[in-house]
């Protein structure tokens, strides 16, 4: 069956339909296309014509257009568009007209980087000239690494590359700074909290050798759909862009199903698992050989994904390897033979985090499933674009699972369809991370008075504070770097932590192998001695995690469980920035604490079942984080009128309401913001509940949560109104085992007293 | 907190620094050492046809001793463009003796008046000599003369590395060959009470923030020894590189006839493992050797020297091999090749001879040849032909590689 046949069968279907809340057809949309514009170069089109490219969708013309005018662009496109040319063209255009010019591009991941640059080699290839394109990274081997410096006109590589290889080293890549045309930066959506903030620094840093060389390079920035493309890139490189948001490229027809599996117990407002059900759509996609995606919210998911159906097609004859898992942790070679099988159609069936929303080139596939909601409106959209080919029918299911936004989204499916997505927020001015790279940037060039770090603030009490340290030396109007350190290699710009810990199977003793890695903060969670550790379906039990050598040994076993850890976390006060009264003798308060975080114990849960079966006890030191807060105070007047119990279980169903509420109006990432509830909060001695941002130094999430202080309460009010169950279930206030009998009762009552 | 105590919450807190206000900066600071000539023996006499044995740069024809520079650097780090070179100094070889001169900046307004000086002086040679300056002095040198915008054309020029000579040279006896070790090792004049180089920066910064200038003296001296180490090691080297007989270490005499290998030495590569046959390291000395006729097609010449190797009993497995490959290929006589791998194959089977995992790896290539090597006497006995009556090599072209497409290395 092909995929018009299974939807017209599955609309027939009763039992399937009564629980899908909307079946949406998006319509097929045909090409719109401009003739070659004359800023382009004769010699391109020669290549693009051998390739079949006669003409060029708008928002590639556009784009040459642009950048010929001089101005910086932000293309927005979805997956499969034919962004690349966005860039290329107007790049080799270039080069082909100055053969001195030169071209940096980024990209957030080697993975895309190299996908990226063999199309560019082909266009190249096919004009036959001398255009010299390299990527340099980590795995560039030293020996060519001289070349590329003196003769790469392309030279592509990523922002942790170019952070600690490149500007601190700039003298060695004169040329390239000399001759910089283009800046072109993909998949600028990605670089949003600490990520994109580094990355508007490194570019300040950029900016300014480019200036100290004599060369004003262009940007060309390309986005995924986002609500404020526009603002990301001028945040990012702190200057006007030109966007260009019409998308020309033809897309077939498209059904979003919206299935929400169902109640299995009323009372308790439990629902069928989104596994077993994401589980039989795949199976069937499988079955009707419809090559499919299959999107999971946690790497554990993906590996009890990818074990079920592995095991659904497993044979003598090695079958179980159309079924495939994908994730973070996989080691390179085992992700490239993986995108190459989903390409050549050897791969039925990939099992994935969100590893592949990004532009890793896997081809068109037919489904996808979304077993569960990815957070974001844009996060859903790129996961969809996976499905879905220029010509032809395609589908994405989408399972809610019973947590409260997949709730939200599959009852109010509009969300997801109609409403733009989310911003993507980002602070260049974060203290620790402006601060990290101005150290940077007076290793790299020195700073003279009155000069300034792009659009930082503070540039003078930056300076004055390095000279106070003894970092910096001011002396004759310059600030010289006076430190032995090398700052650069002091940042990582993924997360707070550089250091990875190596995944090492020690089954075999003679062998011990590598793999795979995992960052620092996710490592106590998912590697504490005794976790069940799956890879690629197969489990291994963590015999030792050697914290400082960063370093977890597995061992392969077959148990009929996995592990589940619990995190702890305690909040500190280090200052208060704003305090509002309001609703009487309540208050809001905007300022910095300190979290600390600590894995304490795991659970053993049974496949299948998904029963406990009991728990184990995880000794690991604790781990800091400083981030920006804000926080509701209640009265003392109305936490007197509630004895203790009724206090937390009402305080337990605002924040959960609240951990609903916000992501949606603050426009992001559930996971980056975080809502905690204290009785007795160490920060104010009162009933608190406080959100801060989920990263050190904070992004400006607390900062939009106080401006916006009484409307989330309101909304949070609102949610469980409207919320048809008595007593408190998953979709509001949490489930009545949690919260009691009273619960949904007292939160309704505290954010009525707050919001009068 | 308003910025500047956010500051000092994120960060730590240090000693200020504050330079001297209103200064007026005209010149760097200018010492000059001179040491007597006999410290470096044989400096004078030295020509480019030995440097031409040391080193494949470009030597001037008529070298004048006197006109080497030997260069080192004191830096404030490790490099990238945030890292200066606060202290260079350059020795020469004079009618009067060595003479080393130091260029210091005594603050970072100073550093174009260095540079000027280097950038001078440099101009005044016709060969450069550091010790790892390829990898570190003269890119840093480069990056400063970049980054105060001056001319940095003055820097390219031949120019003799000692570490890359020296590791060619010790590496095998000594592991680490850093300046200090070939002190005390090769030159056999330990130093003492020397300021390490890693605590140059921070004694450094020290004196930028207290001024006092006392803190230097350490540095200087430093900077002055490394300098006539240079010549006295390059001088040493050059000495051992026309004599090796005066070598002791087999080691080393073995080392050096690779590093002229290197070279296209040929000859005096040979020399030098003939040497190194009487000490412990005759087996790789006595392969070399071989090797090198072998290379050179001089095939007679290697095969005695694999069959002396085997009546001293020493190179293992490897004589008996290669003493096969030279019958099956370039004799012809499959009868003896077969001799001499039933013999390597019994001894390799001697549990005395178990080195590593290639053992194996050998066990099986020789089985091969052992197969192909009856196969091919089989075959001439069916057809009646007698050993060495075949044709050359090309008449037979799929002879030297057997069915796993492993082939003997090139003849």
């Amino acid at each position: 069956m092909n995929v018009s046949q299974l939807a017209d069968q599955l609309r027939r279907d009763h039992l399937f339909m009564k629980d899908v809340t909307r079946w949406e057809v998006i319509p097929a949309r045909s090409a719109r296309t401009a003739p070659f514009p004359s800023c382009m170069d004769e010699r391109l089109k020669p290549a693009l014509e051998k390739r079949g490219i006669y003409e060029l969708y708008i928002h590639q013309a556009r784009s040459l257009e642009a950048t010929a005018r001089g101005e910086d662009v932000t293309v927005v496109t979805p997956t499969a568009s034919g962004k690349t040319m966005c860039y290329n063209l107007p790049v080799l255009s270039e080069i082909l007209k100055d053969e001195d010019s030169r071209a940096l591009y980024l990209f957030p991941t080697k993975a895309l980087s190299a996908d990226q640059v063999s199309e560019l080699y082909d266009m190249i290839e096919e004009m036959g000239v001398d255009i010299k394109t390299y990527t340099y990274d980590g795995d560039t081997p030293a020996a060519a690494r001289k070349a590329i410096r003196q003769a790469g006109h392309i030279v592509v590589t990523n922002p942790d590359m170019l952070h600690s290889g490149i500007l601190p080293h700039h003298t060695k890549w004169v040329k390239l700074f000399e001759n910089l045309r283009y800046i072109v930066i993909d998949e600028i959506h990605t670089y949003r909290g600490v990520f994109g903030s580094n990355l508007a620094n490194v570019l300040r840093r950029l900016l300014r050798l480019c200036e100290f060389y004599g060369s004003c390079p262009r940007f060309i920035l390309c986005s995924a759909t986002i609500a404020n493309p526009q603002e990301l890139a001028e945040t990012l490189i702190g200057r006007p862009v030109t966007l260009i948001d019409e998308n020309g490229a033809p897309m077939g027809e498209r059904h979003f199903v919206f299935y929400n599996p169902p109640v299995v117990n009323r009372q308790l407002g439990i629902r069928q698992g989104a596994i077993p059900v994401t589980r039989t759509i795949t199976s069937m996609l499988l079955k009707n050989g419809i090559q499919s995606i299959t999107f999971a919210r946690s790497r554990l998911t993906v590996e009890v994904l990818t074990r079920y159906l592995k095991d659904l097609v497993r044979d003598p004859l090695g079958n179980a390897g159309r079924v495939r898992g994908y994730r973070g942790g996989y080691l390179p070679g085992e992700r490239r033979e993986i995108e190459r099988g989903l390409r050549s159609g050897q791969v039925d069936a990939v099992v994935s985090t969100n590893a592949l929303e990004l532009g890793i080139d896997i081809g068109a596939l037919d489904a996808c499933v979304m077993c569960g909601y990815p957070g974001t409106i844009a996060s859903a959209w790129q996961q969809a674009g996976r499905a879905g080919r220029r010509q032809g029918t395609s589908i994405v299911f989408f399972v809610a699972s019973s947590a409260a936004i997949d709730q939200y989204i599959v009852n109010h499916p509009d969300y997801l369809l109609h409403q733009s997505p989310e911003n993507a927020l980002l602070n260049p001015d974060n203290l620790y991370v402006l601060l990290s790279h101005f150290k940077c940037a007076a290793f790299e060039l020195p700073f003279e008075d009155g000069d300034r770090f792009g659009n930082a603030p503070g540039t003078e009490e930056l300076l004055g504070y390095l000279s106070e340290e003894g970092i910096v030396r001011h002396v004759d109007g310059k600030y010289h770097w006076s430190a032995e350190d090398f700052p650069a290699s002091e940042i990582s710009l993924r997360s707070a932590s550089s250091e990875n810990f190596i995944i090492v199977d020690i089954t075999d003793a003679a062998h011990h192998r590598v793999v795979g890695e995992m960052d620092r903060f996710t490592a106590p969670m998912l590697l504490h001695e005794n976790a069940i550790y799956m890879h690629e379906g197969k489990q291994y039990q963590v015999e030792k995690l050697d914290f400082d050598a960063c370093k977890a040994f597995i061992r392969s076993v077959d148990v009929g469980y996995y592990t589940d850890a619990d995190l702890n976390i305690n909040l500190s006060l280090l200052d208060i920035e704003k305090e509002e009264p309001f609703a009487g003798t309540a208050s809001a308060a905007l300022g910095e604490i300190k979290v600390t975080a600590l894995v304490t114990m795991f659970k053993k849960i049974k496949f299948d079942t998904h029963e406990n079966l009991g728990f184990g006890h995880v000794r690991l030191p604790e781990t800091d984080m400083h981030t920006t807060a804000m926080w509701w105070t209640l009265p003392d007047a109305l936490a007197e009128k509630l004895s203790g119990d009724r206090l937390k279980n009402g305080m337990m169903g605002v924040a959960n309401l609240l951990r609903i509420v916000c992501p949606l109006y603050l426009m992001c990432a559930p996971q980056d913001v975080a809502v905690v509830y204290q009785v007795r909060s160490p920060i104010t001695d009162k009933p608190t509940v406080i959100l801060y941002d989920n990263c050190p130094g904070g992004i400006g999430l607390a900062q939009k949560a106080f401006s916006m202080r009484e409307l989330l309460l309101e909304k949070a009010l609102q949610v469980a109104e409207d919320c048809p169950c008595s007593y408190g279930c998953p979709s509001c206030v949490g489930p009545v085992g949690e919260v009691g009998e009273d619960g949904k009762r007292t939160a309704i009552r505290l954010l009525k007293e707050l919001t009068k | 907190m308003n910025l500047r105590e956010k500051l000092r919450a994120v960060g730590g807190n240090g000693g200020g620094q504050k330079a001297a206000a209103g200064e007026v900066f005209t010149d760097c600071r200018h010492f000059a050492v001179y040491r007597p000539e006999e410290e470096f023996p044989g400096a004078r006499e030295l020509t480019a046809e030995t440097l031409r044995m040391m080193s494949d740069r470009e030597i001037p024809e008529r070298l004048d001793p006197r006109r080497i520079l030997y260069l080192d650097t004191e830096t404030t780090g490790l490099g990238g463009s945030g890292t200066v070179a606060f202290l260079v100094g350059m020795g020469f070889l004079t009618d009067r003796g060595f003479e080393v001169h130091q260029f210091l900046m005594r603050d970072y307004p100073e550093e174009p008046f260095l540079l000027k000086h280097v950038a001078n002086g440099l101009g005044k040679f016709d060969v450069l000599c550091t010790f790892n300056g390829t990898t570190f002095d003269v890119p840093l040198l480069e990056s400063r003369f970049l980054m105060n915008r001056m001319d940095r054309s003055c820097l390219e020029m031949p120019h003799i590395d000692l570490l890359h000579l020296c590791r060619r040279l010790w590496k095998l006896r000594l592991g680490r060959c850093n300046l200090g070790r070939l002190e005390e090792i090769i030159l056999g004049k330990p130093r003492t009470d020397d300021l390490p180089g890693s605590e140059v920066p921070q004694r450094y910064f020290t004196y930028l923030k207290t001024g006092q200038m006392s803190l230097l003296d350490d540095i200087l001296k430093h900077n002055a020894q490394d300098i006539a180490s240079l010549c006295v090691l390059l001088n040493h080297m050059a000495d051992l590189y026309l004599h090796p007989e005066k070598i002791r270490f087999s080691e080393d005499v073995y080392s050096m006839g690779r590093a002229l290998e290197r070279m296209n030495r040929t000859e005096n590569a040979r020399h030098c493992y003939r040497l190194a046959r009487k000490g412990r390291m005759s087996a790789p000395a006595g392969a070399a050797l071989a090797m090198s006729y072998r290379r050179a097609g001089e095939r007679e010449e290697a095969a005695a020297v694999w069959r002396e190797m085997i009546r001293e009993k020493r190179g293992g497995v490897t004589p008996y091999v290669e003493l096969a490959k030279y019958e099956e290929h370039i004799r012809r006589d499959a009868r003896t090749a077969l001799e001499w791998t039933e013999q390597a194959l019994m001894l390799i089977s001697e549990p005395a001879l178990r080195e590593s995992g290639t053992v194996q790896e050998s066990k099986n290539e020789l089985q091969y040849r052992r197969q192909r090597l009856m196969r091919k006497l089989k075959e001439l006995e069916k057809d009646g032909i007698h050993d060495g009556d075949q044709g050359r090599e090309g008449a037979a072209p799929a002879e030297g590689r057997d069915k796993q497409g492993r082939s003997d290395p090139p003849v």
